[in-house]
């Protein structure tokens, strides 16, 4: 079975650190969530991550125990998680715009 | 509370080194230090570009690394060489600012002492008394408490934010609950996940300049033209797998833990409370300044967490180099200290690297050489400049 790395034990993504991850491998987890085991629905390259369960569109993505982002569809255990369905909230002037324009 | 074996200083201090310091109080004098040192047993020169034609705030910028870095706990004696009189940082006032440590100190000017010569004999003879007093010092032991651990990461990879950045913060953890205080820079660093530090900020004045420090970092490089926040991550940040600022950020600040965060310092600025926690230095990304700022703050020891591998070495702060990419390990054998690949393959969890780290600067602090310092490459002294030469 594939291995990725978990940080934190609280996060939801794991990261690619040993063999790059193909489509429908079995993957299970180093680190923190070592009972944790997903399918892969994406080939998924070395350093970037993987959804370790499902996470709804709004909800906040985590590493390192910490936030680093937020959703922005629902991501299905198994699936690649990166800047295509993950936003920043940081330095996000066109949120602050939307909440102003929103507001009036 | 464990110990350590170190050097203890007429003003309490404890070094983990017993160096002789042969310092050069401007450009114009690097080439009388180099002389003496290549001379005397166990001189390290301190040469760098600065001392001439800076304005004044850059001047006392570089005046605090100069003074600062005669003044760490592992400096036993110091060696002052200017070459005429330099405007506002002569080798007396150099000596003013590390005379409160009590520790020996000597200035030798080139013109004043009759030029190249008599000065490399002048300061050679000062040296050689100094080398000889200071081996009388023996090591003692002192608790834990006393170390202040600065931290640094350079040539980053995916591997760093993973494996060596936060086995580093664990590992700085073991030190504060030991009474002992780690210190940060490279505030550059820090954008993107200012809350966290924020949060453990012990009061909001702590808080307040934390966020100024990262405010006033980014405005110089939007003044150099560079809109560093704009273009975070970069391009290779992306297509090795960061996604967001907040990701790249928190890779690069889980070098400290959880404690709190006590002070925040100037550049190069010593701090002024003792108690256990973090401290956070303003300062830029570039390693060679930083890890010298943090000498110049008084940093006995310091871990470099690296993912390519390094070769940063501080001329008299023993620098650790810590990496979690094995490859790295295996290609800079010679100077990276100690790996910490093995959480990836399941072998060691990042509690169990934490404490491989904190054991390695422990032994080091004891006075096991680092790999560099056995090699004498200490090729990390450098100056941050905050204004032009005039």
């Amino acid at each position: 079975m594939k291995k990725v790395f978990v940080v934190y034990a609280t996060d939801n993504v794991g990261t690619v650190v040993l063999e790059p991850i193909s489509v429908g491998d079995r993957v299970s987890c180093n680190g923190e969530r070592s009972d944790l085991e997903v399918i892969a629905l994406a080939d998924i390259a070395y350093g970037h991550k993987i959804a370790l369960m499902d996470i709804a569109e709004g909800d906040t993505v985590l590493k390192y125990g910490l936030s680093i982002g937020s959703a922005n569809c629902d991501i299905k255990a198994g699936e690649h998680v990166h800047a295509h369905n993950v936003e920043s909230n940081r330095g996000r002037g066109d949120l602050a715009d939307r909440a102003a324009v929103a507001a009036e | 509370m464990s110990e350590f074996m170190g050097y203890l200083r007429p003003n309490g201090d404890v070094g983990i080194r017993n160096h002789l310091l042969i310092l050069s109080g401007t450009v114009y004098a690097n080439g009388v230090c180099e002389r003496v040192a290549d001379t005397i047993y166990g001189a390290v020169p301190i040469v760098h570009a600065n001392g001439r034609c800076q304005v004044a705030p850059d001047l006392r910028v570089t005046r605090r690394y100069l003074a600062g870095t005669a003044m760490n706990p592992n400096v036993g004696a110091v060696v002052i060489v200017d070459h005429f009189k330099e405007e506002g940082m002569t080798a007396e006032d150099l000596a003013d600012d590390i005379a409160p440590t009590g520790k020996p100190i000597a200035t030798v000017n080139i013109r004043g002492d009759g030029g190249f010569i008599s000065a490399v004999e002048k300061a050679t003879r000062y040296a050689q008394d100094f080398a000889r007093q200071i081996s009388l010092c023996q090591r003692e032991a002192a608790p834990m408490s006393r170390i202040l651990f600065g931290t640094e990461c350079g040539t980053s990879d995916t591997t760093s934010g993973l494996a060596s950045n936060p086995a580093n913060g664990l590992a700085g953890e073991i030190l504060i609950a030991q009474g002992g205080r780690m210190l940060m820079a490279e505030c550059t660093e820090w954008m993107g996940c200012e809350n966290w530090l924020t949060e453990k900020a012990a009061s909001p004045a702590v808080a307040e300049a934390i966020l100024s420090g990262v405010q006033h970092m980014e405005a110089r490089a939007l003044a150099s033209g560079e809109d560093i926040r704009g273009s975070q991550p970069t391009g290779d940040n992306m297509a090795g797998g960061l996604s967001t600022i907040e990701e790249k950020s928190m890779g690069a600040v889980k070098k400290i833990g959880d404690s709190p965060i006590i002070e925040y310092l100037e550049i190069a600025e010593a701090p002024t409370k003792s108690e256990p926690g973090n401290y956070l230095m303003y300062g830029p990304g570039m390693g060679a300044e930083s890890i010298s700022s943090m000498a110049a703050a008084g940093c006995q020891v310091l871990t470099f967490c690296t993912g390519g591998g390094h070769t940063s070495n501080h001329p008299i702060m023993p620098t650790i180099k810590v990496t979690g990419n094995r490859q790295s390990f295996e290609l800079m054998r010679d100077t990276v200290d100690v790996d910490v690949s093995g959480v990836f393959t399941g072998d060691i969890t990042l509690a169990e690297g934490g404490q491989i780290v904190y054991d390695e600067v422990e032994r080091v602090c004891n006075g096991y050489l680092t790999k560099s310092e056995a090699l004498r490459d200490n090729n990390s002294f450098a100056i941050h400049r905050v204004g032009p030469s005039i």
